[in-house]
Order: structure tokens, then C-alpha cells, then sequence
């Protein structure tokens, strides 16, 4: 052991010598950010990772530190830039001096931050995310569910303690309708870490008692910034895309578009929005109601009408069809008693006519009309004689004229022979 | 009527309301159809603007 040895703080000496000697002053790096806390005196301490390509294993680490001053300035930066935080499990690329202290050991400390680097990371691992979901097909599966027309029983996922919860809880009590409405919340942690199981196991709660709910409402304070990772995070999307339930997302962010909100069936921007959406949706279901009353109403009205037409309809043809019957039967029995009477006239004429040719014959024959003429009745003992036979001579014969009459005797008789 | 969800409700009012609109209903069937028509319009305007309280009840004691 010829070699000469070093005291520990040689040791750590040489090699931050080596490090100032060798790497630059500052370089940016990319990692991804870890157990982030500002202590007492506004320093931030956090650490830096990288994770294998499939995300599992990390295969790198560093201590990281943003002095106060510094943190400043670039956490409101970021913040504004990316609309989120600072806060752990963020991509970031940042500007570091690497520093190694015998002490105190490795670290970076952070003198700038490139926020958009990190909007690109989230983005592009929202794009992942969905591409996952894609590839398992169960993306869309909650866009697919159909909303019931009826809504009004809200499982609700929030911070009891946030603002929007009770924005949301007012705005549909208050609803100018006086729809009812049933909210029941489902406490969950909305911010950090611990945001994506809490809010997983608040589904899980409510999958239990799935039947009692219409619709899920995922509702979260607003807020310029926020940390919104967990809403990105491909877990708890999946268990929303898979929700039997319809969710309706109100994460209260302005300008991103999470993949909760994009698996969710409807995505409103704030707890407000998602209350307004159900009260016009129910707003909508009660329009169709009262136009299907609007529709019975009519048609039945409509089916009395065409049923009353169609009396009056029978009833006048009734009236029409009597009247042309009784005015056809009274021509008729005015004809035949023109006929009848016609008919009678003529018989009695024919009648008068053929007794008084008989009457005037009757008078012409008459035995006072023949005396009349000339002729005389001859008469034997008041017996009318009608041949010279029934006379002998010496009788006694009555002559009837037409006015008187004569005795005689008879003083011969000549017979005509052959008679 | 009480074991009636809302969608049943209103899939049975559209089918009388079609029937009635089809006219193949005479005066004696719309009655009848009216009648319970009438009975489903009330039902559903009492599930979107009356409080259940037993549904209530059941809501605030899931835990």
C-alpha cells in the first residue's frame, strides 16, 4: 500500500475541484421534478429524476435546490407561462450549476427555467396517454354512454372545502326552474400527489352505489395556476373513460384541456359550467316533455274534431237524405191522386154519358110516347091484345090513346094468312 | 306508476302519442289513452321539480 491516502475532506475537495475544473459553469438539463418543498426561508429544495423510457424505474438522480430570490422570479414565470405550478412530477428543462460542497454532497442549483419545454412535455404526454387509451379502446367509452334525459341524482367528486363545490352546489338549488336536484359528495384531495388515487377511490365509492346516480361530476376550484398533473395522469383517465356513469368534468382551468376532460362524456370549464349544463339539459328534457303534452293535447283535439265533423258530417246527410225521401214519397201520392181524380172524371163522364143515351132510348120507347106517335093499345078486359086471334066478333075492345080512350064492338075480323 | 323510471315514462308517452298522431285511434281508445297519457306527463313533471324525500333519505346515508 505504497499509495498515499486522503482525508475525506481531500477527497471531496479534489473532486469539487474536478467538477469546477471539468464540466461547465451552467448547463440545461432535462429531468423530471421530485418531492419539491420551500422551507421557512422561501429556498426550494426538490430533487431531480429520470425514469426509464417506460416509465417505471428511475435511473437517475440529483438533489436540486432554487434559492429564494430565484424562485421568485421563475416560479410566477412558469407559472404563467405553463398555467401550472412548479410543483413535483413535472418535466422540466432548466438551467443548472452544478455544485458539490464536501459537506453537503452533490447538487444542482437552478438559475433558469425554459417553461416551454415543459408545456411541450405535458402535452406530449397527454398525447401518449390518449394514445394508450386509444389503443385499448376505451378513449371514447364515456363519451359513448348516453346521458339519461333525466339527471338530477350528482354523485360529486370535489374538495368538500372548495369554493366551486359550493358554487356548484348553489347554482343548481337556485336554478330559476325549480328542477330538483340530488348531489352527494364523494370527498377527494383535488391538488397534489395524493390527488390521483384519492380521486380514484372516490370513483370507486360511487361505482358501489351506482344504481342511486344519473351522471358523475368531477368539480375542482379554479385558480389561474394549479396543478393539474393528476387529471393527466393515464390511471384515473382510464378510470374514467370506463365509468359506467356519465362524468362530467368542471376542473376549473381556463386554457388546458386535460385527458380527464377529454375521456370525460362532457367537459365544462368550471363547477358553474357543469351545474348550467345540467340545469339546461334538464331544462331540455322538461322542453320535450311539454312538447310531447303540446302534441297529445293537439292531436287528441284534433282526433275529437275530426269525429264531431263526421257527425255533423252523418247527421246532415241524414237530415238531406230524410227530406228528399218524404218530399219524393208526397210527389208521388200527389200524382196518383191527380191520376185517381183524372181516372174517377173520366169514368163518371163515360158513365153520365152511356145512362142518359139509355134514359133517352128508355123515353123514346116509353108506351106514352108510342100513343104519342099514333099507336094505340088495344085492351080486352083491361089484357093488352097483341093479335087479331085473341079477338071474336061482337066483342067489346078498349082503345088507349095518348089522351083517353075508346069502347067498341068488333064487326070483323080479317086474319092475315101465313102468320 | 311508482316503479316507473323516467325514460320509461316518456318512452310510453311517445309511443300514445305517436299512436294518436298515426290516427289509427278511435274516440273510445283516445280516451283511454289520454287518460294515462296525462297520468305519465304528471309523473315525469313530478321527477324533474318534486323532491323525493325517501330519495333524499337514501343519498344523505350512503357513506
Amino acid at each position: 500500500m505504497a499509495e498515499i491516502s486522503l482525508t475525506l475532506s481531500e477527497l471531496n475537495g479534489q473532486v469539487r475541484d474536478a467538477i469546477r475544473d471539468h464540466l461547465p459553469d451552467v448547463c440545461w438539463v432535462r429531468a423530471e421534478t421530485s418531492d419539491v418543498r420551500r422551507n421557512r426561508n422561501g429556498h426550494c429544495y426538490l430533487e431531480f429524476i429520470e425514469k426509464d423510457a417506460r416509465g417505471q424505474n428511475i435511473v437517475a438522480r440529483a438533489r436540486g435546490v432554487i434559492w429564494n430570490n430565484v424562485f421568485e422570479m421563475l416560479s410566477s414565470y412558469f407559472e404563467t407561462e405553463t398555467g401550472q405550478q412548479f410543483a413535483s412530477g413535472l418535466s422540466v428543462l432548466v438551467r443548472v450549476s452544478v455544485d458539490f460542497h464536501e459537506l453537503y454532497g452533490y447538487s444542482l442549483s437552478v438559475v433558469d427555467i425554459d417553461p416551454s419545454y415543459t408545456i411541450g412535455e405535458i402535452a406530449r404526454n397527454r398525447q401518449l396517454v390518449l394514445k394508450q387509451l386509444e389503443e385499448e379502446g376505451v378513449l371514447t367509452l364515456n363519451k359513448e354512454l348516453t346521458f339519461p334525459e333525466l339527471a338530477n341524482r350528482i354523485a360529486v367528486i370535489s374538495s368538500p372545502t372548495a369554493a366551486g363545490y359550493e358554487d356548484f352546489c348553489d347554482q343548481l338549488t337556485k336554478n330559476p326552474y325549480g328542477f330538483v336536484f340530488y348531489t352527494k359528495l364523494f370527498p377527494a384531495i383535488m391538488q397534489g400527489e395524493r390527488s390521483e388515487s384519492s380521486v380514484i377511490s372516490a370513483l370507486e365509492k360511487i361505482y358501489g352505489y351506482k344504481e342511486h346516480f344519473d351522471a358523475v361530476a368531477i368539480i375542482r376550484g379554479g385558480g389561474s395556476s394549479s396543478d393539474l398533473s393528476c387529471f393527466d395522469s393515464y390511471l384515473l383517465a382510464t378510470n374514467c373513460a370506463q365509468f359506467p356513469l356519465p362524468v362530467i368534468s368542471g376542473i376549473g382551468h381556463e386554457r388546458d384541456v386535460t385527458v380527464v376532460d377529454m375521456v370525460a362524456h362532457t367537459r365544462a370549464k368550471t363547477p358553474t359550467a357543469v351545474a348550467e349544463f345540467l340545469i339546461s339539459h334538464a331544462s331540455q328534457t322538461a322542453a320535450d316533455l311539454m312538447d310531447l303534452q303540446q302534441r297529445l293535447v293537439e292531436e287528441s283535439e284534433l282526433i275529437l274534431q275530426t269525429a264531431q265533423n263526421q257527425l255533423n258530417e252523418l247527421s246532415r246527410r241524414m237530415i238531406h237524405s230524410s227530406n228528399i225521401f218524404i218530399r219524393e214519397e208526397l210527389s208521388g201520392i200527389q200524382q196518383l191522386s191527380v191520376i185517381l181524380k183524372h181516372q174517377a172524371n173520366r169514368l163518371l163522364q163515360v158513365e153520365s154519358h152511356f145512362v142518359s143515351e139509355k134514359s133517352q132510348y128508355i123515353r123514346m120507347v116509353s108506351p106514352e110516347n108510342i100513343l104519342k106517335r099514333g099507336y094505340t093499345l088495344t085492351l080486352k078486359n083491361g089484357k093488352i091484345i097483341k093479335s087479331a086471334k085473341e079477338l071474336l066478333e061482337d066483342d067489346v075492345i078498349e082503345t088507349l090513346f095518348t089522351d083517353g080512350s075508346t069502347l067498341s064492338e068488333v064487326k070483323k075480323i080479317n086474319r092475315k094468312t101465313g102468320i | 306508476m311508482k316503479a316507473l323510471t323516467y325514460s320509461q315514462a316518456k318512452q310510453e308517452l311517445e309511443k300514445i302519442v305517436s299512436a294518436i298522431e298515426s290516427g289509427e285511434l278511435d274516440v273510445d281508445a283516445l280516451t283511454e289513452k289520454v287518460k294515462r297519457a296525462s297520468e305519465l306527463i304528471a309523473f315525469c313533471k313530478e321527477k324533474l321539480t318534486k323532491t323525493d324525500e325517501e330519495l333524499q333519505r337514501i343519498l344523505e346515508n350512503l357513506s
